[in-house]
């Protein structure tokens, strides 16, 4: 067993794992997973890709029905989820309404039966640790849902477990809350040193927060990666839609350059054979200038920060994110020239019309 | 943070785990059930189980079956202690403890039924005990998805819906088949000729009975057969055969019955008719006051209808009967005092009288039933249709009467099993007619004759079945299936002014007549005799205190202690069947649905044949009517448990695992605080139905432990109805006040719900 170890935070390896829910396919494909001790990783992807039932299976809450999950050096396929070291912020929160914020935050430790003042140490710290120190007799209807969903970080962090799992912590908060909420989560895990595992479906969050993403399409992952990786270097076009936003154009790859609609532009990657290839063009590396792709002005949109300007070219319609200044001078139906910020363009293999990789 | 402390802390309780912490559920329990073994005398002598007689101990019994209790829990004990050193993995061992868990129950078991010995304690607590060791063994060995209190309460449920409900039934059937140690139908041929089950030609009269009920028969052979021509025109070949010569049978089966109702005489005529029209008027009445009662702004009439739906549950149901025999009787008020109708002439003893009383007191559980689905109805989809430009009519004809079928089907199903079911009414107000639900009980207990009470037992039990089948396919082919959706908020239509105003009508009329006969029964109880000496007096109060509360405080007593393991026994199966898969679920279902539905003189007379000696002997003791009033209400604690627990979010059940609760922890801390509101409605209404029980526990009850309802009825049949009248006052005053206790309580669920349940 985990005998002397403490609490230390541990890995977390899913191989093989699948999950099938009766008939259909399956609701997690055959997936493999290494989470490094102290690593927060993401899950993100489009509603009902899996990442809630990917959770559950570390949790315990659901059972693979192949494969196998093990957390530290202990395979923790066949147990339950009260017999593993992983506590849940659960979507909802799941606070107990019968409980107030501190026997919420302590029940954990009652059923461990620690003592008495450790406990009452310990839910102190933890609330401490979500600056809710001063509500512990509270009524948990009467918080707010940004408070509450504190009592569920703080009732989850209490156990020191070696893995803590989070739901969609956030989906129940305004936008300006959730900016704040999910920076002292970060800052909490990275404090505590904790492996984390989130699931979120908003790509920016996903980026802010996390070390590596996972990115899942229909029970599959897509892609594992730094947020950075993702970003700049897509392996598919549904992480390079996903990710941010994307002009994918069609276009040809000679191995120095890449030409649009029969204008060169320099880039360099490794590893693609010359051939058709997708090009994915980030919005903000676009600007106006003398040379570049001819286009044509055919909206644009003020966004404070930036203007949002839709053009029209030979290889496709494009957006543009341009800073004000740029901007300055277009007017609608106006004739341009697009040039590309270098780092600003990524290829994927094949064409427009190609089929897309299966994921494997 | 302290970290390094707490670490510390949990390190040394790892460390500090001994081999006690092998002592897991499993070899726990089956060291408990050693333990019983050892000190607890293993059978007993006849039906005294107190005394502790150390003669009936195991090791005075000699070589046998129980050894193999103690050796299996000592097997399994020594596969969890003995631990690592066995080199067994943690699955194989729980399924090896399983198996031999499970065979030193089963084995025993079967030892003491084959040598028909009466259990102990010893044997009892001690088999109990393995099929424990053997549900958390199951859990042990990964074979049900939770831990040991969820593997050993699904045995142990199975275990107990299969001794106290499947086996009495099998027992009936096996009773009416198997006598004299031979199978033989030789009883069902005397019965079904016998004049009391069923007599058509009646040679004093001038018409040929026989030959109208063959015609009508024939009549619906030939309706069958082109019905059956014409609907199975899509099918082919012999499938198209098959169908309608099922059509016909049907047909020919149908207008055979309508004979006999209308021409024959006998316990089974007589039943079919009393359930024919009392299902259907019931549910008219039920569906018009619902309708009404959703729809009226008059809030004089949502009180009498709020009023009037409770006086069911709080009334023994033969209540109604008898106070009918004080305004309709023969020295009626109303039939011999106001329309002067000579006692012999009196027509309300018989088909009229059950079916009348019957009537009033089902229409109130076919309101509630009809109620609830069309609370579920969304108003919008009413909107909608006006705004599509139909009238009120046309709206209630294609949106709201299609979607309330269902509604009213469930309640033709309730009150047409009910009607079936009734022993009180057609005992008091039966007159020279014979009910199957009477039979058995006059078979037995006058006739003394098991099997023919067995047949009319499985006759009832068959009629049930039929029933539910029927509305199984006439619920299949409409396929409704969105009665239960949720309450939405909106405006109903009002009814048409003149059909309000004719359903008011019908509905004072109806809690006339109602508060008439509870008025009848206060008044009764104060007067010497009904009707011939119409002095007040409290005599019969002094004589019911003299000679029923004894028996009404035993009832309470009993009705008590069957209510609270009703209500943890249900709870726990809901817990099980909304929270849990497993095999054996669907049976757990079929058994709480069986229980609810089997006629309650047929499950009395299943526990007298199940019970009445051998290794169950358990009759003629206080426990087997506490264990019959335990199953029969347990269904209903279930459905109470059923709707408060899905009301409450699972995540709150997985946060409590993620917090490492295992679930009998889970139970105790997070769901039942949460369900302690629908808990105690179940309680209660397991009580009172325990209390106004009658026809389950009327063959159960003994000198020592007579029950309140049952002396009620001998009264009634004594003609002591002055002091029936009193004891029924007194009974139905008490339980009011519980109710409106759970009506009070019930609000406050209501108001609690709608924060509670859902997490915060
Ligand atoms: N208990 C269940 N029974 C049957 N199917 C399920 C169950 N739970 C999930 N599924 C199915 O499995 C698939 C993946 O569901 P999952 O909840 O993991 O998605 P998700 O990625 O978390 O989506 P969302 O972002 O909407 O929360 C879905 O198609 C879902 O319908
Ligand atoms: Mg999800």
């Amino acid at each position: 067993m985990r005998m002397g170890e403490g609490n230390a935070p541990a890995a977390v390896v899913l191989r093989r794992v699948l999950k099938s829910f009766g008939t259909g396919a399956p609701a997690v494909d055959t997936i493999n997973l290494d989470i490094a001790p102290g690593e927060l990783v993401t899950l993100l992807g489009p509603s009902g890709c899996g990442k809630t039932t990917t959770l559950r299976m570390i949790a315990g809450l659901e059972e693979p029905t192949a494969g196998s999950i093990t957390i530290g050096d202990e395979d923790v396929t066949h147990l339950p989820a009260e017999k593993r070291d992983v506590t849940m912020v659960f979507q909802s929160y799941a606070l107990f309404p019968h409980m107030n914020v501190f026997e919420n935050v302590a029940y954990g430790l009652k059923v461990a039966r620690r003592p008495r003042p450790e406990i009452a140490a310990r839910v102190a710290e933890a609330l401490d640790l979500v600056g809710l120190g001063a509500y512990a007799d509270r009524s948990v209807d009467a918080l707010s849902g940004g408070q509450q969903q504190r009592v569920a970080l703080a009732r989850a962090l209490v156990m020191k477990p070696r893995v803590i799992l989070f739901d969609e912590p956030l989906s129940n908060l305004d936008a300006k809350l959730r900016l704040r909420v999910r920076a002292e989560i970060r800052a909490l895990q990275r404090r505590l040193g904790l492996t984390a595992v989130y699931v979120t479906h908003d790509q920016e969050e996903a980026l802010a927060i996390s070390d590596r993403v996972v990115v899942m399409k229909s029970g599959r992952i897509e892609q594992i990666g730094t947020p950075r990786d993702l970003y700049t270097r897509p392996a598919t076009r549904f992480v390079a839609d996903f990710i941010g936003s994307a002009n994918i154009l069609p276009g040809t790859w000679d191995g120095a350059q890449v030409f649009l609609d029969g204008i060169g532009f320099a880039h360099a990657q490794e590893d693609l054979a010359p051939g058709p290839v997708s090009v994915v063009l980030r919005p903000e590396s676009l600007r106006p200038g003398p040379s570049g792709l001819p286009a044509t002005v055919a909206a644009i949109s003020f966004l404070g920060a930036s203007t949002q300007v839709d053009l029209e070219t030979a290889a496709g319609p494009v957006t543009a994110l341009l800073p004000d200044a740029a901007a300055a001078g277009l007017e609608t139906g106006q004739q341009t020239r697009l040039d590309i910020a270098g780092g600003g363009m990524h290829l994927l293999a094949g064409g427009e019309d190609a089929p897309q990789a299966a994921p494997t | 943070m302290h970290v390094q402390k707490t670490e510390a802390v949990m390190a040394e309780a790892r460390i500090t785990a001994s081999p006690w912490s092998r002592l897991t559920a499993a070899p726990a329990w089956a060291g408990l059930s050693l333990l019983v073994w050892a000190v607890l005398p293993y059978t007993r002598e006849g039906r005294r189980f107190l005394p502790l007689d150390y003669a009936y101990h195991a090791v005075a019994m000699g070589p046998g079956a129980h050894w193999l209790l103690a050796v299996a829990a000592l097997a399994v004990l020594l596969l969890y202690l003995a631990g690592p050193a066995l080199g067994l993995a943690p699955r194989r061992r729980g399924d090896l403890a399983f198996v031999t868990a499970g065979l030193g129950a089963l084995i025993p078991a079967a030892g003491l039924l084959y040598a028909g010995v009466p259990f102990g304690w010893g044997a009892m607590l001690g088999i109990l005990g393995m099929v424990v060791a053997a549900g958390a063994a199951l859990s042990d060995g990964g074979r049900v998805r939770g831990d040991a209190f969820v593997g050993a309460s699904i045995l142990l449920m199975l275990l107990f819906v299969t001794l106290f409900i499947t086996v009495p039934l099998v027992m009936v059937m096996r009773s009416a088949v198997w006598i004299d140690g031979t199978f033989t139908l030789v009883q069902f041929a005397r019965t079904f000729a016998s004049p009391l089950f069923l007599f058509v030609d009646n040679p004093y009269t001038e018409v040929a009975e026989g030959a109208r009920v063959g015609m009508l028969g024939g009549i619906g052979a030939v309706l069958g057969l082109a019905s059956g021509v014409r609907v199975s025109r899509r099918r082919t070949g012999l499938r198209r055969a098959g169908a309608v010569l099922l059509w016909l049978l049907g047909g020919a089966i149908a207008g055979w019955a309508l004979g006999i109702m209308i021409w024959g005489r006998g316990a089974l005529p007589s039943t079919l008719l009393v359930a024919l029209i009392v299902a259907p008027s019931a549910t008219m009445l039920g569906f018009v006051l619902a309708l009404l009662g959703q729809r009226t702004q008059s809030r004089a009439v949502r009180g009498v209808l709020g009023v009037a739906s409770v006086l069911p549950f709080i009334t023994p149901p033969f209540v109604i009967g008898f106070s009918m025999i004080f305004l309709f009787g023969r020295r009626g008020l109303v039939t011999f005092d106001i329309l002067g109708i000579p006692p012999a002439m009196n027509p309300i003893y018989g088909i009229v009288g059950v079916s009348f009383a019957q009537i009033l007191g089902l229409a109130p559980v076919a309101y509630l039933i009809i109620r609830g689905s069309l609370n579920s109805l969304n108003p919008a989809l009413e909107e909608a249709a006006t705004t599509l430009g139909s009238s009120r009519w046309r709206v209630f004809r294609d949106i709201t009467w299609p979607l309330v079928r269902p509604g009213i089907a469930a309640s033709l199903l309730l009150a047409s099993i009910e009607s079936i079911s009734d022993f009180g009414t057609p005992l008091v107000l039966g007159g020279d007619r014979n009910f199957l639900a009477t039979e058995v009980f006059l078979a037995l207990t006058g006739r003394y004759s098991q099997p023919e009470a067995a047949v009319y037992g499985v006759v009832l039990l068959s009629l049930v079945g039929l029933i539910f089948i029927g509305s199984r396919i006439m619920l299949g082919v409409k396929g409704f299936t969105t009665v239960t959706g949720k309450p939405a908020s909106g405006a109903f239509l009002r009814l048409p002014k003149g059909l309000e105003a004719g359903l008011t009508a019908l509905a004072l009329v109806w809690f006339g007549l109602i508060a008439a006969l509870y008025l009848a029964i206060f008044y009764g109880s104060f007067v010497r005799i009904w009707g011939i000496n119409n002095t007040l007096t409290v005599q019969h109060y002094i004589d019911f205190w003299q000679q029923g509360w004894p028996t009404v405080w035993t009832t309470v007593k009993l009705s008590f202690y069957s209510a609270v393991p009703a209500m943890m026994i249900g709870g726990l199966i809901a817990y099980l069947v909304t929270r849990h898969r497993f095999y054996g679920r669907g049976y757990l279902e079929f058994g709480s649905l069986l229980s609810f539905a089997t006629p309650g003189t047929v499950m009395g007379l299943a526990y007298i044949l199940a019970f009445n000696d051998g290794a169950l002997l358990m009759t003629g003791t206080s426990a087997i009517i506490v264990l019959a009033l335990v199953f029969r209400n347990m269904p209903v604690a279930i459905r109470a448990s059923i709707s408060g627990l899905s009301q409450i979010d699972r995540s709150l059940e997985e946060a409590s695992a993620t917090l490492k609760a295992g679930s009998g922890i889970t139970m105790v801390k997070v769901l039942a605080p949460l369900l302690i509101y629908p808990l105690l409605a179940g309680l209660i209404f397991a009580f009172v139905s325990a209390m106004t029980a009658v026809s389950q526990v009327i063959f159960l009850v003994g000198a020592g432990n007579n029950l309140a309802t049952v002396l009620l009825l001998s009264w009634v049949e004594q003609g002591r109805l002055g002091r029936a009248a009193a004891m029924a006052s007194v009974l139905i005053l008490g339980l009011l006040a519980l109710i409106l206790l759970l009506l009070v309580v019930s609000r406050r669920v209501d108001a609690r719900n709608r924060k509670k349940g859902k997490p915060a």
